[in-house]
């Protein structure tokens, strides 16, 4: 090791002696700020990563559109099966329903889908926390967890479903009577929007309430694994009958996406300035033991050290400091990371309340996705803030004349 | 620096005629000279005048000898100290490291020939407080290059030589402030320098001790075959060097030549 490297270590890590003051409180600066933009990265990546999921769970990587019912759904299943980058598909219907169980309304969505297919597309077994899929036959429905939750709805009951083709009769003055299904099972996917008001059901249902006929509103595709969604998608819109449009589930959200997008950023950026703060006391700190081992300099000088590696010597403080903070912001965001839960929870249960959050921000956990990206680029920022820290101390370090340091009192 | 050197001599004549002793006996006649200088002059600005410290030092120092520098605060002792050790230029005459004009390089190419030309011993020690005693003396080994098993060897032989075994993992802090000086000797001799220069090495030190370090200082420098400059306000101390050199004035005006 040379002896700038040497020195640097030895006067930040003394051995034999405490652990100086300035060391640590730079350290630990540094660190807070590794720790604080891991944790909001991690969490606004969780953030979209779950919703990523969500969305692709609950209607496949690309779904198709059409531009009313699909009418011609060969020409629409030909395509599907065309591209080799789709792995399954399954059609669906889709509108909003009147249902009520025990005289207690609601106004929920409504999803049907082909029962022989949607297993292929849409793992809707992992969400279900009461009742069974298999359940689900053409006289049923399955109910999300707060909608069942607020009707008092239970696996087993029966309940209402009425439609908007009742008013259309209405005014033929023909009369439809409610269509009374099964409850067969319940859904919680995690998401307060979906979980407070949805209701899956078949799709002849579905097309019997709304007078589809055979039409259906779309397809939800499930894409081979690795295969790219964007391109899948491209593939589908030049095979699809112009009636019909693929999207990605990031092009369905794209608004959504872009707004987590920017937020995830504007976190991250206005994170930086703990980092560079943190900078700045290191420079000032450094700055002060320049001015407390000017002798030290000199006698360096003395003894045959060049001014650049006396400069060196500062610097290599500084990327110290910042190896150091970096390793310890890490370990502390990763282990805050870990029992972000239980401290959500503390935090909202000393504040707003689980209920109030859970209704604010849509999640009944905290997710956290770390993007191995996200931590080489706070390890490269930290790294260079600290070094470059260290430039001004050492640039005064350098310009020390030995003469006249070893002179200074 | 013609001009530099006639008015050296002319000084010299003005310094004959008014009686005072400037011999030609500070330049040892030996060409054999570790460390010579030759009409040394430095000015410093002071105020609207300037101030002339050295005003044509000549001195030569054989290799192995003991040399002793006195002079009145404010001579040019420190500043002579420091120009013969390259840290400072001199504004004239010429200053040769063996046989190499110092005074023709630049302060970097001093620098860089510095660590292992020669070692230096300040009166306020001016040890790293973070490494111990060992790691002190082998700093300056690890300025000049990389250090190895030989180096961490003489390191230690050095502070055992200084008496200074049972401390090798004291911090400074640990050590009394004549072991402190017997490390910055041990330090000072760590790459086997041909010239010691100690700036009153015993200012800080009581006299029982001050008389200790100089003794150990003279006999290491004896045995490591290092030249040493002593520069010192100490009669006595001065005396056990085999030459003393007075300055004053900004000139070498005394000198009285022992054996070597």
């Amino acid at each position: 090791m040379s002896w700038p490297l040497y020195l640097a270590f030895k006067q930040l890590f003394p051995s034999g002696r405490r652990l100086p003051f300035f060391t640590l409180i730079s350290v630990a600066g540094v660190a807070l700020g590794v720790a604080l933009m891991l944790m909001a990265t991690s969490v606004m990546g969780g953030f979209g990563y779950q919703i990523k999921k969500m969305i692709i769970d609950t209607q496949g990587e690309v779904q198709v559109r059409g531009r009313g019912p699909i009418e011609n759904r060969a020409a629409v299943e030909e395509a599907l099966a065309s591209v080799p980058a789709v792995a399954a598909w399954a059609p669906f219907a889709s509108g909003v329903v009147m249902l009520q169980f025990e005289n207690r309304p609601a106004f929920p969505a409504v999803l049907g889908y082909d029962l022989g297919r949607i297993r292929q597309v849409i793992p809707l077994e992992r969400y279900l926390v009461a009742g069974s899929f298999d359940d689900l036959d053409d006289d049923s429905v399955i109910l999300s967890s707060l909608l069942a939750s607020s009707l008092g709805a239970r696996p087993g009951d029966k309940v209402s479903l009425y439609s908007p083709l009742m008013l259309e009769r209405l005014k033929q003055n023909e009369i439809l009577l409610p269509r009374d299904v099964r409850v067969a099972g319940i859904f919680q996917i995690g998401h307060q929007q979906l979980d407070s008001s949805t209701v899956i059901c078949s799709l002849r249902l579905m097309q019997d309430l709304y007078g589809l006929g055979k039409t259906v509103h779309g397809y939800n595709v499930r894409l081979r694994p690795g295969a790219d969604e964007f391109a899948a998608a491209a593939a589908l819109n030049r095979a699809l009958p112009a009636a019909a449009v693929a999207r990605t589930w990031f092009e369905s959200n794209a608004d959504f996406q872009a707004v987590l997008s920017f937020e995830r950023n504007m976190i991250f950026f206005l994170l930086t300035f703990i980092v560079i703060v943190a900078a700045f006391s290191i420079t000032s700190s450094l700055l002060v033991t320049v001015v407390r081992k000017t002798r030290e300099i000199g006698l360096l000088g003395a003894m045959g050290g060049r001014a650049r590696e006396v400069a060196l010597c500062f610097c290599a403080q500084g990327f110290v400091i910042g190896v150091a903070g970096t390793i310890g912001g890490l370990a502390a965001g990763f282990t805050l990371l870990h029992y972000r839960d239980h401290l959500v929870h503390l935090i909202a249960s000393l504040t707003m309340g689980q209920e109030v959050f859970v209704k604010f921000y849509q999640f009944n956990h905290l997710p956290a996705h770390t993007a191995p990206r996200d931590v080489v680029t706070i390890i490269v920022f930290t790294l260079l803030a600290a070094t470059l820290a260290g430039l001004i101390p050492a640039w005064r370090a350098a310009k020390l004349k030995p003469v006249e340091a070893l002179r200074s009192e | 620096m013609a001009n530099d050197e006639a008015n050296h001599s002319a000084s010299k004549s003005a310094d004959r005629s008014s009686g005072i002793r400037h011999s030609e006996s500070v330049i040892p006649s030996s060409a054999a000279a570790v460390l010579r200088a030759t009409g040394l002059r430095k000015r410093y600005p002071s105020g609207d005048q300037t101030l002339e410290v050295l005003r044509g030092v000549d001195l030569a120092v054989q290799a192995g000898e003991s040399v002793s520098i006195r002079g009145e605060s404010g001579s040019g002792k420190s500043t002579l100290l420091n120009i013969l050790a390259g840290l400072d230029r001199p504004d004239g005459g010429e200053l040769f490291w063996r046989t190499e004009a110092a005074h023709q390089l630049s302060l970097g190419a001093l620098t860089a020939r510095r660590g292992r030309f020669l070692g230096m011993v300040f009166q306020a020690y001016y040890l790293i407080p973070e490494l111990d005693a060992l790691a002190n003396v082998l700093m300056a080994a690890r300025v000049v290059g990389p250090v190895g098993a030989a180096a961490r060897a003489r390191a230690a032989a050095l502070l055992r030589r200084v008496g200074l075994a049972a401390r090798m993992a004291h911090l400074p802090a640990q050590l009394s402030g004549g072991e402190r000086q017997r490390v910055a000797v041990a330090r000072a001799l760590m790459n086997f320098p041909a010239v010691i220069l100690a700036d009153e090495p015993t200012g800080n030190l009581d006299e029982r001790t001050g008389d200790e370090v100089i003794a150990l200082l003279l006999e290491v420098c004896a045995e490591e075959h290092a030249a040493l400059v002593l520069v010192t306000h100490n009669p006595a101390h001065a005396k056990k060097t085999a030459r003393q050199l007075t300055l004053q004035l900004g000139r070498m005006v005394e000198s009285v030549r022992f054996g070597v």
